[in-house]
């Protein structure tokens, strides 16, 4: 039989609570993190509201060191370097508690920061320097150049660079085992902990720092996700715009943080006595290789790596207890996902819980999947169901249980989380009682 | 790019230097003295000198190709551990000669 590995530890920012307790009581309240747009000015945008993270409460500085590392991150790496430090303090692993060559780093990982709004600014200049007044007419790329030259900080490419938000981790936690970066979207979070899960399973490393991290909500990220028609537009009630399942659902809110978990092989989590929250069982990919947007009506491929997650976590469909969804509340999304719910587990479908917390937390891209995993490691350990909220009106092709409005109380053994991402990529984790 | 008028109205570049390495290592300006050795007490790395040259030239308002620098430190500290070398003197010295050039 081979060794277990465990979860020993959990770190999130996300935009209804840094950390897990915060993340957790916000998750057993209901509570939305969908408002109006801060972060830049949306009037004339369709869509004018997103889930952001707080940065009145989140503290980056406290967790980077030395402080002029910041100066080369990204929002999104910054999440992941907070999220890994939350996790690692939860998991009680020391500086000197494993060798720096046996700790390894797979992280999803999305836009990142070439489209930080003082980056997009600098090049707006570079741009009108180029003296382009009229669409069609040539523009003038040297005059381009020796703008962006003199006023673009050399450092700025470092901010873009979809990898470096894992080598930032490795740094700040000594990780010198292997460093990989997860780039599917929607399904990177997810993705990234199962290739984590593979690492120690391969032999390649006995911890793995592990999870996703994205921050869109950007003018480049809204309008580009908006103009696919892929966004709600609900614009008069933020809070109740995200609503997966339900019959008047018209699209995802985009959310922006990260969730790291440590993974630990059981012999080397026992010798250190960590603390152990679940086990990591299961994980399955596939790919639907039908459409970039839309994903295959019959829901094959989503029903494939369900079933390939089982089938890696041997366990029966009795045996789940509750299924997180990809759930972006997006029409068809929902739709298919039901469908690949049911023809896996039959007649047990109408039995198991299938909760959205996306409904609370908007859509976070290469992080959902993993702070997802962390809200359905939350909800096996603390006996709960987070519920699917603004569920208001039944969709009769959307007949499953999701949890409805308010969290239950329930005790299970093992828990299904899934992502379904743009590119048919599709992944999905299953976590057992230890 | 045009120069910084206060800086061109002469006399203390040497606080436009300090103020400058402080921001890049993100260090107050209280710890950048003349002799403090950036790489060996301040953490400085080889990507922190870019911006360094970079936050020079906005300063001086000219364009300061990073060879300049290159080659200013390794004839400066000619025979030096340019780890140790590096200090906020030398920074100036290098923006003094490059405010003197046309």
């Amino acid at each position: 039989m081979t060794e277990r590995v465990a979860v020993t530890g959990a770190g999130v920012v996300t935009p209804i609570g840094i950390g897990t307790d915060e993340f957790g009581r916000g998750l057993r309240e209901g509570r939305s993190g969908v408002r109006r747009i801060s972060a830049f000015p949306c009037a004339g945008f369709e869509t004018r509201i997103a889930a952001e993270v707080d940065d009145a409460s989140f503290d980056a500085a406290s967790f980077v060191e030395p402080p002029k590392m910041l100066k080369l991150m990204s929002r999104s790496a910054v999440f992941a370097v907070a999220s890994a430090a939350m996790a690692r303090r939860a998991a009680r692993l020391g500086a000197g508690d494993v060798d720096p060559w046996r700790i390894g780093v797979c992280l999803g990982a999305g836009g990142m920061g070439v489209v930080d709004l003082d980056l997009l600014e600098g090049q707006a200049d570079a741009v009108l320097a180029a003296g382009r007044e009229q669409r069609g007419t040539r523009w003038d790329i040297p005059a381009f150049a020796r703008a962006y030259r003199a006023h673009t900080n050399p450092l700025s490419m470092l901010r873009g660079l979809p990898n470096l938000a894992a080598a930032h981790v490795a740094i700040q936690n000594d990780a010198r085992g292997p460093n990989s970066t997860v780039t599917t979207a929607c399904t990177a979070g997810t993705q990234a902990i199962g290739e984590g899960l593979r690492m120690i399973q391969q032999g390649d490393a006995d911890v793995v720092l592990a999870g996703g991290a994205d921050a869109m909500i950007n003018p480049v990220g809204v309008l580009g996700f908006g103009m696919l028609g892929t966004l709600s537009r609900r614009n008069d009630a933020p809070a109740r715009a995200s609503r997966p399942f339900d019959k008047d659902r018209d699209g995802f809110v985009i959310g922006e943080g990260a969730g790291v978990v440590v993974l630990e092989r059981e012999r080397f989590a026992r010798a250190r006595g960590a603390p152990i929250l679940a086990e990591l069982a299961g994980y399955g990919a596939t790919c639907d290789a039908y459409r970039i947007t839309d994903e295959r009506p019959d829901a094959s491929g989503a029903a494939a790596a369900i079933h390939r997650c089982l089938d890696d976590a041997q366990v029966d469909v009795d045996e789940v207890g509750y299924v997180n969804a990809h759930g972006t509340g997006t029409p068809m999304n929902d739709l298919t996902e039901t469908r690949a719910i049911k023809q896996v587990f039959g007649e047990e479908a109408r039995r198991i819980p299938v909760s959205s917390t996306k409904s609370m937390i908007g859509h976070l891209l290469a992080a959902a999947g993993a702070v997802e995993l962390v809200a359905s490691l939350l909800a096996l350990g603390g006996g709960f169901l987070p519920p699917t909220i603004n569920y208001e009106t039944p969709d009769p092709e959307c007949d499953l249980d999701y949890v409805p409005n308010e969290a239950r109380a329930a005790r299970f053994a093992a828990a299904l989380s899934s992502s379904f991402g743009f590119g048919g990529q599709n992944a999905c984790l299953l976590i057992r009682r230890w | 790019m045009s120069a910084d008028p206060t800086l061109v109205a002469g006399g203390n570049l040497g606080e436009v230097v300090r103020q400058i390495v402080a921001d890049v290592l993100m260090v107050p300006v209280a710890r950048v003295q003349p002799i403090t050795e950036l790489v060996m007490e301040l953490g400085a790395e080889s990507i922190d000198f870019l911006d360094v040259v970079f936050r020079l030239e906005q300063a001086l308002g000219k364009k300061i190709p990073l060879s300049r620098w290159g080659d200013f430190v390794k004839e400066r500290l000619a025979g030096q551990d340019l780890a140790s070398g590096i200090t906020t003197d030398i920074v100036r010295e290098f923006a003094e000669h490059e405010a003197a050039v046309p």
